[in-house]
């Protein structure tokens, strides 16, 4: 697939614009994926998967040939999704949280068999767990979320958010203990 | 017994830390973190992010067909085949040019320069190192005192982030030459003052009175400040011994 990539890749320098399509096609998915885990709206995420291939179409100039196209593009989307949270923080509208309803929430996590109690217990877990996300600052809560839920390594998260491993460190430790202090009373109440 | 902090568990829940087998065995032998750590692992394992709803197996070529007409083809340049072809000629051209001018140099230097400055290039080197250092310094020290006195203020009206990220570009340019020529203080304190102008520079447009009370306090800006002001002060004292050295040099 790394080498179709780099194929569609010349191709599209070539002056075959054609050829991006597919490149779109293969990643879209994947780059989607990472785009909602971080901004948790679909709206949203879908922008940060067009603005991502619109962006590495006008740097694709800059790619460098041994590199692989979705770690490339990855980065890319981190960019885009940084700037989509930054550009809602600045904004001083409505509070996402306020916004957000839990139901969808509620079927993902409740079990089945639980009670209703558990089931609204769960709920207001989410719940509670989407507005400490919203109360992180940007580079905390993308950090967090390639740490924890995308499995990547410091020096991964580091590249992708262009700072020092330190501070890709540092910025999952702040998130973690903004995350508690946030959680900490349901916490005990579950 | 050193117990544990929470940061140094949270690095061994993502199994990140350097002293894995010590923790391990902290861990077996000590309750306390033994059970502050099982707090964590069962807090962050109830940490999930809600799944992504599912897409269409046709979304990538939605995507595709919703940015396709803002795409303009690449032209071939000229100047890209003018070069890819001859690229090896131009290549060994280059390396030639620099090999001969090298050569040139090396010969005008021994005609030219009398002994007892042949260490004049280093010397140079070092003044312009330390001039571009303490320039970076003074920048920064202006901005954490500006940053220190904006929390202070009502309004907050200042080009902050617009600063903090053109330094941030230079900053990790010298934390990298620190780190690399064994300078463990400067190293830590760039680092320290990269981690702020991070912090700085991605936070939203207009940074609040709250959000610059959360940078001093998360990321003790205050005592960046102090460090800041050793580092330009052990700066200037090497630049005047540079000075004279170069000085005597000449004399």
């Amino acid at each position: 697939m790394g080498n179709d990539d780099h194929a569609l890749i010349r191709a599209v320098l070539a002056g075959d614009k054609d050829a991006y399509g597919p490149l779109v096609a293969r990643h879209s998915q994947s780059v989607f994926r990472i785009a909602f885990r971080i901004t948790e709206n679909e709206a949203d995420a879908e922008e940060v998967v067009q603005e991502t291939f619109l962006r590495s179409y006008r740097k694709l100039e800059d790619f460098d040939a041994r590199a692989n196209f979705r770690t490339w593009i990855y980065r890319i989307a981190m960019n885009c999704a940084l700037d989509v949270l930054n550009r809602q923080k600045s904004q001083a509208g409505v509070p996402i949280a306020e916004e957000y309803g839990g139901e969808q929430a509620a079927v993902q996590l409740a079990d089945r068999a639980a009670g209703p109690d558990q089931l609204l217990l769960s709920q207001e877990i989410e719940a509670r767990r989407h507005v400490a996300m919203e109360k992180l600052t940007p580079t905390e809560r993308v950090a967090f979320v390639l740490r924890h839920i995308e499995d990547r390594s410091t020096e991964e998260i580091a590249i992708a958010l262009g700072i020092a491993p330190n501070s890709a460190k540092q910025a999952v430790f702040r998130a973690v203990q903004k995350l508690r202090q946030s959680l900490a009373p349901l916490w005990v109440k579950s | 017994m050193k117990h544990l902090t929470e940061e140094e568990m949270i690095e061994h829940y993502y199994s990140e830390d350097f002293y894995r087998a010590e923790a391990e065995t902290h861990l077996q032998a000590c309750k306390q973190c033994a059970l502050a750590y099982e707090e964590l692992g069962k807090f962050l394992g109830s940490v999930r992010a809600p799944e992504p709803p599912e897409r269409s197996s046709e979304y990538g070529v939605q995507v595709w067909q919703s940015i396709q007409g803002s795409l303009r083809p690449y032209q071939l340049k000229r100047k890209r085949i003018y070069f890819r072809l001859p690229q090896f000629a131009y290549a060994a051209a280059c390396l030639l040019l620099l090999a001969g001018a090298f050569l040139a140099g090396r010969i005008w230097e021994h005609a030219h320069t009398k002994p007892s400055l042949a260490s004049a290039p280093q010397q140079s080197k070092e003044r312009v190192v330390l001039f571009v250092l303490d320039n970076h310094l003074d920048r920064s020290e202006r901005l954490l005192v500006q940053l220190n006195h904006a929390g202070a203020e009502e309004e907050v009206d200042l080009p902050l982030q617009a600063e903090a990220r053109q330094l941030l570009t230079d900053n990790r340019l010298y934390r990298q030459s620190a780190a690399q020529t064994n300078d463990p203080l400067l190293a830590a304190a760039l680092d320290h003052l990269e981690r702020v102008l991070v912090e700085v520079a991605n936070s939203p447009d207009e940074l609040n009175r709250a959000d610059i009370a959360r940078i001093e306090k998360e990321m003790n800006t205050q005592g960046l400040l102090f460090q800041i002001r050793v580092l330009r002060t052990k700066v200037s004292e090497r630049q005047t011994n540079a000075q004279a050295v170069r000085k005597g040099a000449t004399l």
